[in-house]
């Protein structure tokens, strides 16, 4: 049973961080659409290419409000925990992604799936970790 | 950290979830302290100090 603080706080941090993947979604798809019918070039390329950036930042924003925001402190321990087997499985896959990439010729992956992927290993870190506390 | 958490809770007849309301934690929370996987704050330490009115050393000792 957690306060019905911590309970909001959760639910607040959940649907923040649901907008901020659905916007990196559609940041994703505007920039691609701009590329194709705008034809850019030069610094108007750069700024779009930047478009999906700014979903990120407001990822990272979102995490910092949740952990300066949440109460629990072992509820942030988790958090934080779980981020960081995400962070470091989405590095560990890249690299060695990267690796076969130069070396085997394997199809290359697009750098856009960098986020979507680390955003999975969280979330499933999360239920791993959570499930080791329970 | 070993701790008398589970042993003070059940003299007040109180669950984890009834713990864990009176801390305003979760009762996840009180269950990684009581079976020593989570060592709290030095805050939420004396929280628990002042409510089970004992002091830190008597709930939790750095003996493994």
């Amino acid at each position: 049973m957690e306060s019905r603080f911590s309970n909001f706080v959760n639910r607040r941090f959940h649907r923040r961080s649901l907008v901020v993947m659905l916007l990196y979604v559609l940041a994703l798809a505007v920039m691609s659409l701009a590329i194709d019918h705008l034809h850019l070039r030069g610094v108007g390329l750069v700024l779009l290419a930047l478009l999906p950036a700014l979903p990120i930042v407001a990822g990272i924003v979102v995490i910092a409000q949740y952990l300066s925001e949440q109460k629990d402190e072992f509820v942030r321990a988790l958090l934080i925990e779980s981020m960081l087997w995400g962070v470091g499985a989405t590095l560990i896959v890249t690299t060695v992604w990267g690796a076969l990439e130069k070396f085997a010729h394997i199809r290359a992956m697009s750098l856009f799936l960098v986020y979507p992927l680390c955003c999975v290993f969280v979330i499933l870190a999360r239920v791993v970790v959570k499930r080791r506390y329970r | 950290m070993k701790n008398r958490l589970k042993v003070l809770r059940a003299e007040r007849n109180w669950s984890q979830a009834d713990l864990a309301e009176r801390l305003e934690v979760s009762r996840q929370s009180v269950n990684a302290i009581e079976t020593g996987k989570f060592d709290p704050s030095l805050p939420l330490a004396f929280k628990l100090a002042r409510l089970f009115e004992s002091t830190i050393e008597e709930i939790f000792s750095d003996e493994n």
